[in-house]
């Protein structure tokens, strides 16, 4: 990885930006080439098929790619100046993904396809997860590192609704499984002729924009006193990249992190100044998915693509994110979050009771009320005990799950000293999930213990490589959240990959991915209390780091705190309480977010109070989510992670309005 | 000699398949049965089992379609999530279980006993191992008519076997399209695939595909099996099928040219030997009105 991460200093500008321009060309060339004399023949079908195979198939989708390609490299550079984060683009804002949703949705309830066009849908889901994405982090002033994690969250569970969608189609999700990957296969002109207006309209009028884009660079005052209407300016810019992606997502669906590595690349081509970044982006992206695309049918047998074109470009993100670490400082300086300025309580036992005593209530009331298929009950008796096999397991398995990704949350919000951060983002759910992917490959159907062993190794992986990767930089708090989206971004797309497989693993994926509950056993049930009492205890012996880190590295130092250890042991702790939440309940429930900041809200400040609060406050969400995933749609269920992702997305909201108000 | 004509074919092929369910109705074993697996469903639903319990009923009855299932029998929800508990209120004596869903078998052997049958298991016959379990689930059951399907089946099947050898001994492809652009095809390790076999026509499929029998590919792929022709197996979303017939690749196909496409009724494509029985009934009534213009 240090080899890659060199490639950036200017030092070797001077030879590199001819090399890497040329290269390019000449690969794509080469590829196209190849494709053109490598193409599979038709077997009898003579000439005539032959031809329109070549004009009618093979040109448009070379068409396609190029000016896919084009549209998404043109978005990211606008995407990454508008907002001056050299990370933006349409997979780490949650662009690709809402456009993903609001198709779904279209496609689940048909009506709506047949009123909007399919690229309106796209653009309307686009822009509604860009606009939550920045609302999340406008009180950061659009901090690069508060945007990604913001954006990395709303694509998630943009992500795990449609997952949600798809399971509850049955049958019908192939085409929602080969869409979401992003494939380039094309049967006549059509895509091409209504892409390419798109593209020269979205070129002109970034060109337009060009003027007001060069004065972005500057900061705002400046901008101002130059009289140009600063946000009308941005928001325009901000629309048309919008719309750019989202038109390119809902022709040929989701085409991971092409934004990002286009204006990367164009830089590396030596492309310096805002107008040349304009022309060089485009250009390389263009010519980094055509290669992709070459690449991937030059490798599958005969007709077949080796994997989704869009799949395999998502295999850039994580790996370019990592290269571009270095170069990127968050704006405001990650500190101790302004939520501690709230005065502590006076009578926190009290405060910590009256949790405990909520906790169980709702274990109570989980286990005994609920519909049956005659009418609500209050299970007593015999008919208590009948249900208590099926809903004790799943009930302390949820509260487990909870109370662990609490912790996990707190300890990450502590260790890094920045209030946005939660398991979720440390990449290791999605960590474990790539380790399961690999195990569904390997044993076909695995057993719990070989599912729960290589989530477990999964997520240790891809935390061992985030610690390799930041160690350099001493595990700042946030190198570590941003390599924790690298990874994040990287298991996604070897997880999308097997997704677009469309077999009986996908199918286990993608149930594990929605986060249900259901399944759980005795097993998981004891795996749950054993973990949370094995991964828990040892943390009451390390608060005095807990109180000492989010104060940051120099003064940690200064107070005599070995950073390097303590933060080593406290990752790890954390990383193996967040693959064993995941195995419960899914990748995503954002009850690690919420659980720390509710602790933090009713006024328990000390750790140790923190922690006895986030467990309880995790186990109660999730206990919560688990009952209502059972009653909402009864016999039908929703997945309880997915539900308590639903119930934490929002406080999200409320949290932010609560600052700007008191700003 | 006969000729392939739809009257040979309905006295041919739709004699047992009309006489079955009254034969069927005729027996009910005592206990009550569950499953979770689609394939199971169709086989116990087709032998007459007292079915009280299965998931997914609203898209079995769109997918599937045949066997019918009774009004009574309790919606258990989601194939991947089912309620145990409405499974429970469902007082099951007997719960069927695939290799799909191994994992609820610890859970559901709480409510009655389990047993398992897989049909899709990677490098079997799924036609072989669907009779294997419609007569293993026959003979715990104790209803006949699960031997009589297998039989009857079989007997179907050969009776096919010179009528489609009297076509015009092109190569079939069994698909089903996920959007205007991309297909799964049924290779002959599918119970499409089995059939075909069966019946003595040939797979177009000659690529591999995994145990799932579905794997995805680029709809260019069709070129390449210029002689075939192509059945359609929905459900297909609703615009892709019109947005295909659009474009020009498709229209230049050898096949489309030809008119050598089929669409068929739904089937559920993990079935068993009831899917294979609606397949073999649909592919000699599509031809025979194909021949008869």
């Amino acid at each position: 990885m240090s080899a890659m991460a060199d490639l950036a200093p200017p030092v070797r500008a001077q030879a590199m930006p001819l090399v890497v321009a040329a290269g390019l060309g000449i690969a794509c060339i080469a590829g196209f080439v190849l494709l053109v004399l490598l193409r599979p023949l038709v077997p009898g079908g003579g000439a005539a098929l032959d031809e329109i195979l070549l004009w009618q198939s093979l040109l448009p989708r070379a068409a396609i790619a190029l000016f896919s390609g084009a549209a998404l490299g043109l978005a990211g550079a606008l995407l990454q100046r508008v907002l001056r984060n050299p990370i933006a683009d349409a997979s780490t804002l949650g662009i690709a993904s809402g456009a993903e949703l609001a198709l779904t949705l279209g496609l689940s309830f048909s009506p709506l396809l047949t009123v909007l066009s399919r690229e309106l849908l796209a653009f309307t889901g686009g822009l509604a997860t860009v606009a939550t994405v920045l609302a999340l982090s406008w009180r950061r002033g659009l901090d690069p590192v508060t945007v990604a994690i913001s954006g990395m969250i709303v694509s998630m569970i943009a992500a795990s609704l449609s997952v949600a969608l798809v399971l509850a189609r049955g049958e019908y999700a192939l085409s929602i499984h080969i869409w979401g990957a992003g494939v380039l296969n094309q049967g006549d002109w059509s895509g091409v002729a209504s892409l390419a207006p798109r593209l020269v309209a979205g070129i002109i009028a970034a060109f337009l924009l060009l003027r007001p884009l060069n004065v972005l660079t500057l900061d705002d005052s400046s901008a101002r006193s130059l009289g140009v209407t600063l946000h009308a300016a941005r928001f325009a810019i901000l629309i048309l990249a919008v719309w750019l992606s989202a038109s390119v997502t809902a022709m040929v669906g989701i085409i991971g992190f092409l934004g990002l590595a286009a204006p990367t690349i164009a830089r590396l081509c030596g492309a310096r100044t805002t107008g040349r970044i304009m022309i060089a982006a485009p250009l390389t992206g263009a010519a980094v998915l055509f290669l992709a695309d070459c690449l991937t049918q030059l490798l599958g047998p005969g007709f077949t693509d080796l994997a989704p074109t869009g799949a395999f470009t998502a295999l850039l993100g994580g790996p370019l994110l990592l290269i571009m670490l270095p170069r990127l400082h968050g704006f405001s300086a990650v500190t101790a979050s302004s939520d501690t300025m709230l005065r502590p309580l006076r009578k926190p036992a009290a405060a910590l009771a009256t949790l405990a005593i909520l906790l169980i209530a709702i274990f109570a009331a989980a286990l005994a009320f609920g519909p049956t298929p005659d009418g609500w009950h209050f299970a007593t008796g015999p008919l208590f005990s009948e249900l208590l096999p099926f809903r004790l397991p799943r009930i302390v398995a949820a509260g487990c799950a909870g109370a662990l990704l609490g912790v996990a949350g707190l300890i990450m919000q502590r260790v890094t000293g920045n209030p946005m951060a939660s398991p979720e983002v440390l990449g290791v759910s999605t960590g474990a999930g790539a380790g399961l992917t690999v195990a569904l490959f390997v044993f076909g159907f695995p057993s719990s213990v070989v599912m729960l062993t290589s989530m477990a190794l999964g997520a240790l992986v891809a935390f061992l490589v985030m610690l390799t990767v930041t160690a350099r930089s001493g595990l700042s708090a946030e190198r570590l959240l941003l390599a924790g989206i690298a990874i994040g971004a990287l298991s996604m797309a070897i997880i999308g990959m097997a997704l677009a497989q469309g077999d009986m693993r996908s199918y286990i994926l993608l149930t594990w991915i929605s986060g249900s509950t259901n399944r759980a056993g005795a097993f998981e049930a004891w795996m749950a209390i054993a973990s949370f009492a094995l991964l828990t205890a040892p943390l009451f012996l390390t608060t005095r780091w807990l109180s000492i880190l989010p104060l940051g590295t120099s003064l940690s130092r200064s107070v005599g705190l070995r950073i390097m250890p303590s933060r080593l042991l406290l990752a790890v702790l954390a990383a193996l309480m967040t693959a064993i939440s995941s195995f419960l309940v899914g990748p995503l429930s954002l009850v690690g977010l919420v659980a720390p900041h509710l602790a933090r809200l009713i006024g328990l400040q000390t750790p140790r109070q923190q922690i006895a609060a986030s467990i309880l406050i995790g186990a109660s969400v999730l206990m919560l989510a688990d009952w209502l995933s059972r009653v909402v749609i009864f016999p039908y269920q929703i997945p309880a992670g997915l539900l308590a992702s639903l119930i934490g997305g929002p406080y999200l909201l409320w949290l932010l309005g609560r600052k700007a108000k008191r700003m | 000699m006969p000729q392939f004509t739809r009257r040979n074919l309905l006295s041919c092929t739709t004699a047992a398949f009309l006489a079955a369910p009254a034969v069927l109705r005729a027996e009910t074993s005592g206990k009550r049965v569950a499953t979770l697996d689609w394939a199971l469903l169709e086989t116990l639903l087709a032998i007459g089992a007292d079915v009280v319990a299965a998931t997914e009923l609203r898209q079995f009855r769109q997918i599937a379609v045949t066997p019918e299932v009774p009004e009574h029998v309790t919606d258990l929800g989601l194939r991947g999530s089912p309620n145990f508990e409405v499974l429970r209120f469902a007082r099951p004596d007997l719960i069927f279980n695939s290799n799909f869903y191994a994992w609820a078998d610890p859970l559901m052997s709480r409510i009655a006993p389990v047993e398992s049958h897989a049909i899709y298991s990677p490098g079997e016959s799924p036609y072989s191992l669907a009779e294997r379990a419609t007569l293993a689930i026959g003979e715990r059951l104790q209803l006949s008519t699960a031997r009589k399907m297998v039989e009857d089946l079989a007997a179907k099947l050969d009776r096919l076997r010179p009528l489609f050898a009297r076509g015009d001994g092109r190569p079939v492809l069994p698909i089903n399209l996920g959007d205007a652009r991309h297909f799964r095809v049924f290779g002959s390790d599918s119970m499409f695939g089995e059939v075909l076999k069966r019946v003595g026509l040939d797979n177009a499929w000659t690529g591999a595909t995994s145990y799932s029998a579905a794997a995805p590919v680029g709809i260019e792929t069709l070129a390449s099996m210029p002689d075939a022709w192509i059945i359609f197996i929905p459900p297909h979303p609703e615009d892709a099928f019109r947005s295909l017939t659009l474009s020009t690749f498709w229209n230049a196909l050898p096949a489309v040219r030809e008119k050598r496409v089929l669409r068929i009724g739904s089937i559920n494509p993990y079935g068993a030997l009831p899917s294979a029985s609606r397949f073999a009934d649909f592919l000699a009534e599509g031809f025979s009105d194909v021949r008869n213009g």
